[in-house]
């Protein structure tokens, strides 16, 4: 991917003009996304409010029930309630997603940083290093984190982080180029600023803002990653409720009991299409502020 | 080599994926193929098997010993003798032998013209040099080892009388020589090297390993020159099949998924859910063969806190609600064992009061073991330390109900207070933790004809690791009376006193509360209609695709 692109998709390129009460308008998407979320965060933060049950009490008795008004997205294979696990497992694949954003958007921000401040020498170092990184795929640099660290919830935070880390440092390198040749910032070196200042006090927050969307647009993804490292059996271990793990398990039954493997899916792809969602919104709306 | 390991997973399991939308698929159209019935046996055709087993490190079952290299070593490799429907030991590439008055040296003849399939023919020397190799630390074996533990040495009495000459008499000696762990190989493949022979070993079976690509498949062809078949065979001369390609796919899903779109004629490891599915469907017949040796057990560590004390043990047991698991995860395809060993063995001893599920027992127990306060989860703490049990739990060689099992012994025993810690692993990690005394349960599946399991699973012997490193006594039973009955039930030759003994030794076990019995070992495998004649070797219930043939 060349610096261009990456610029284009986030939006930097010159795009049709639009009405700024159009842009704060909420789309319907947006507000369905925006409902959604409150939810997950509510599940995340109190899940007895959504859903008191105990998401691993097992009722061997009633396992395989399909989703009825008792259970209203059936049991597994050990008579726990999907429902209560979906929503219990929130707290966890948001954490999860969250973590994993940070810990890629800070390193990011670090070689982002080095590459765009230190002058051409750093720049090349970086740049390379960082094209040895973006030739292995996220997922497979996520294993390789895990096979050196161990399976487990933290090490495939970390793993996630790192995954995502080169396509922040990229994306951040660009910002920080495009805005260091901007017209303000010539403005500010030739008062005599220095260099350090430059960076805090211009720099950095005009670059910053743009990283809030992308935080918001890779948490939907990290959670996808990372669920897909628990499908793997690298991520949380069983029995507990993630989403990735449930969905692995659900897999064994797909044959006769798809309720437990299609709820977990279904959060897992709604919370990151929400996210995206709320992502762009946000986007749109800092574009036109 | 450790980095492909996991990649390797994934991309297995991204087979899995795509299985996953084939089962969708599949499931809305289950074919209903009418063939016109054909009763001669018909020569030729390629027979697919998948196995949910791990694939062997080596094809070679002196190497280790364990079941998923009995289940493939069983099409080119045979024993000294076989057993038959009713138990009976029936001769094999042994045409007959006899024991001295003192049972301390057995005489086999071995059967006439047969070879191996490097040309090299069967003879006394050829049996001594098996013994040797199974018997050299070198060799790494464990199963067949611990089989042999009684045999000093060999004698070739005439070209085709082999002697094994006894420490003491053994009363399982054709039971431990009718496994495939102990089967024979030609003498000219065993001087290779390990490695060559772990690709390719060389037997007098009915198929021969042609090749093997790691982690695919191993091709096996017909040996043409086949003359050495059981008694119990249903034919005479080489095998109908002109080959057969032996697959792994470990997922379950994935696995019927073959099954169902003809890519596998014959699957093994089926999840009880499946099974009842399948029985449901005139495409697909269900062969069940129960597993001799050893019932499918918890076995608590003894060597180690918390579980060496028997307060604690019989209070773990009694906290575990197996009946509610066994019903809602087996689907009546297994019944609840109370048995040290598989009810296909006729000496099992059975104690269903000694493992009621009886919450309020256990938590009296553990208080008068000195287990009284509680931490903020939950769990029983004693001294600061909390009751944890850590429970490795090899993938490889459960299928995921028990797995399901586990979690809901699990759930059950937090209740009274125990914190169980599973761990999902593969064998090699798995056989890494146990090495270490690093667990206090593991379910180890031990398969072996006859009841001297009981020898193997609970002497003190078995805490002593065999060459490969791997030990059997993972409850580390150590008591001394226990090893007197055993030692003394693997001796005598009377039928009743041999009972009683093995009876009173299993009551010791199962009054000392080493373990908890949850089902019988089975094996299940699912064949298309369009296999004729397969059947499961009554010895350790392995298939044998001789007889087999493709509609």
């Amino acid at each position: 991917m060349s610096d261009l692109e990456i610029q284009a998709g986030l939006g930097r390129a010159p795009r049709a003009p639009r009405t700024a009460r159009a842009s704060r308008r909420f789309g319907v998407a947006e507000v369905l996304a925006g409902l959604f979320a409150l939810f997950l965060v509510t599940a995340a933060l109190f899940p007895t409010l959504v859903a008191p049950g105990d998401p691993l009490g097992i009722d061997p008795l009633s396992a395989f029930q399909t989703p009825s008004p008792a259970h209203w997205f059936g049991t597994d294979e050990s008579g726990r309630d999907i429902y209560t696990r979906v929503s219990h497992g929130t707290g966890s694949s948001l954490l999860i997603g969250t973590l994993a954003t940070l810990i890629g958007l800070g390193l990011g921000l670090v070689l982002g940083t080095l590459a765009g401040m230190l002058g051409p020498v750093v720049d090349f170092t970086v740049n390379r290093f960082l094209e040895v990184l973006f030739a292995f795929p996220g997922l497979l640099l996520a294993l390789l984190f895990i096979l050196i660290f161990g399976p487990g919830v933290a090490t495939a935070t970390v793993a996630v982080g790192l995954a995502t880390a080169p396509g922040y440092a990229r994306i951040i390198r660009g910002q920080l180029l495009s805005v260091r040749s901007s017209a303000f910032v010539e403005a500010a070196t030739v008062l005599g600023r220095s260099p350090g200042q430059l960076l805090v006090r211009h720099i950095l927050p005009n670059t910053l803002a743009p990283l809030f969307v992308l935080g918001t647009l890779g948490i939907g993804q990290a959670i996808v990653w990372a669920s897909a490292l628990s499908y793997l059996g690298l991520g949380a271990a069983p029995p507990a409720a993630e989403w990735g793990a449930m969905l692995s398990a659900g897999r064994t039954y797909i044959g006769s009991a798809w309720w437990m493997s299609f709820f977990p899916g279904l959060f897992i792809v709604l919370t990151a299409v929400s996210a995206t969602a709320l992502g762009r919104g946000i986007e749109r709306r800092m574009r036109h502020a | 080599m450790h980095t492909s390991g996991h990649t390797q997973r994934a991309s297995r399991t991204l087979t899995g994926l795509v299985g996953l939308v084939a089962t969708g698929i599949l499931l809305a159209g289950c074919a209903t193929a009418e063939s016109p019935e054909a009763t001669e046996p018909v020569s030729g055709g390629t027979l697919t098997y998948a196995s949910g087993d791990a694939e062997p490190t080596c094809l070679d079952p002196h190497v280790g010993g364990n079941y998923p290299q009995a289940l493939v070593s069983t099409q080119y490799l045979e024993s000294l003798v076989s057993r038959d429907e009713d138990g009976t030991i029936i001769p094999w590439l042994a045409d007959s032998w006899t024991e001295s008055a003192d049972g301390l040296a057995w005489d086999f003849t071995l059967a006439a013209d047969v070879s191996f399939t490097d040309g090299t023919p069967l003879d006394a020397a050829a049996v001594q040099a098996n013994i040797a190799h199974i018997q050299d630390p070198e060799t790494g074996s464990s199963t067949g080892y611990l089989a042999l533990a009684k045999v000093t040495g060999t004698e070739a009495v005439s070209t085709n009388v082999v002697r094994l000459v006894l420490s003491e008499p053994d009363s399982a000696l054709l039971e431990s020589l009718s496994q495939p762990w102990l089967a024979i190989e030609s003498p000219t493949a065993l001087a290779r090297s390990q490695d060559e022979n772990c690709a390719a070993p060389v037997g007098t079976g009915p198929f021969q390993v042609e090749k093997w690509v790691q982690q695919e498949s191993i091709t096996l062809v017909r040996n043409k020159n086949y003359s050495s078949p059981p008694e119990d065979a249903g034919h005479t001369g080489p095998a109908y099949l002109d080959s057969i390609v032996w697959r792994f796919i470990p997922d379950s899903a994935s696995r019927y998924a073959a099954l169902q779109s003809g890519d596998a004629d014959v699957i093994d490891n089926i999840q009880p859910d499946t099974i009842v599915q399948a029985e449901k469907s005139d495409t697909i017949v269900h062969l069940d063969a129960p597993r001799p040796g050893a019932s499918n057990r918890i076995e608590l560590n003894s060597g180690r806190a918390p579980f060496d004390d028997p307060l604690v043990r019989e209070a773990f047991i009694r906290s575990a609600n197996v009946d509610d698991a066994v019903t809602s995860l087996f689907h009546g395809t297994a019944e609840r064992s109370y048995s040290a060993l598989s009810s296909a063995e006729p000496l099992a001893v059975s104690g269903p009061d000694l493992f009621d599920y009886d919450p309020a027992a256990a938590s009296d127990l553990l208080d008068s073991a000195g287990w009284t306060e509680r931490d903020s989860d939950g769990y029983l703490v004693k001294d600061g330390e909390r009751l944890t049990v850590d429970f490795p739990v090899s993938t490889n060689q459960s299928i995921p109900a028990e797995q399901s099992l586990f979690e809901q012994i699990q759930a059950t025993a937090k209740e009274t207070g125990f914190e169980v810690v599973l761990s999902p692993m593969d064998l090699s990690s798995w056989y890494t933790a146990l090495g270490e005394n690093d667990y206090d349960a593991v379910s180890a599946p031990y398969t072996k004809v006859g009841p001297d399991v009981l020898r193997i699973l609970f002497h003190s012997d078995g805490i002593i690791p065999a060459p490969s490193g791997y030990f059997a006594n993972h409850a580390q039973v150590n008591d001394p009376a226990i090893d007197a009955l055993l030692t003394q039930a693997g001796q005598v030759t009377d039928a009743e006193e041999r009972a009683a003994l093995y009876a009173d030794a299993q009551n010791m076990v199962l009054e000392g509360f080493y373990i908890l019995p949850l089902f019988d070992q089975q094996n299940h495998y699912l064949l298309g209609t369009d296999v004729v004649g397969a059947r499961a070797l009554p010895t350790v219930s392995t298939p044998t695709f001789y007889d087999a043939w493709l509609k």
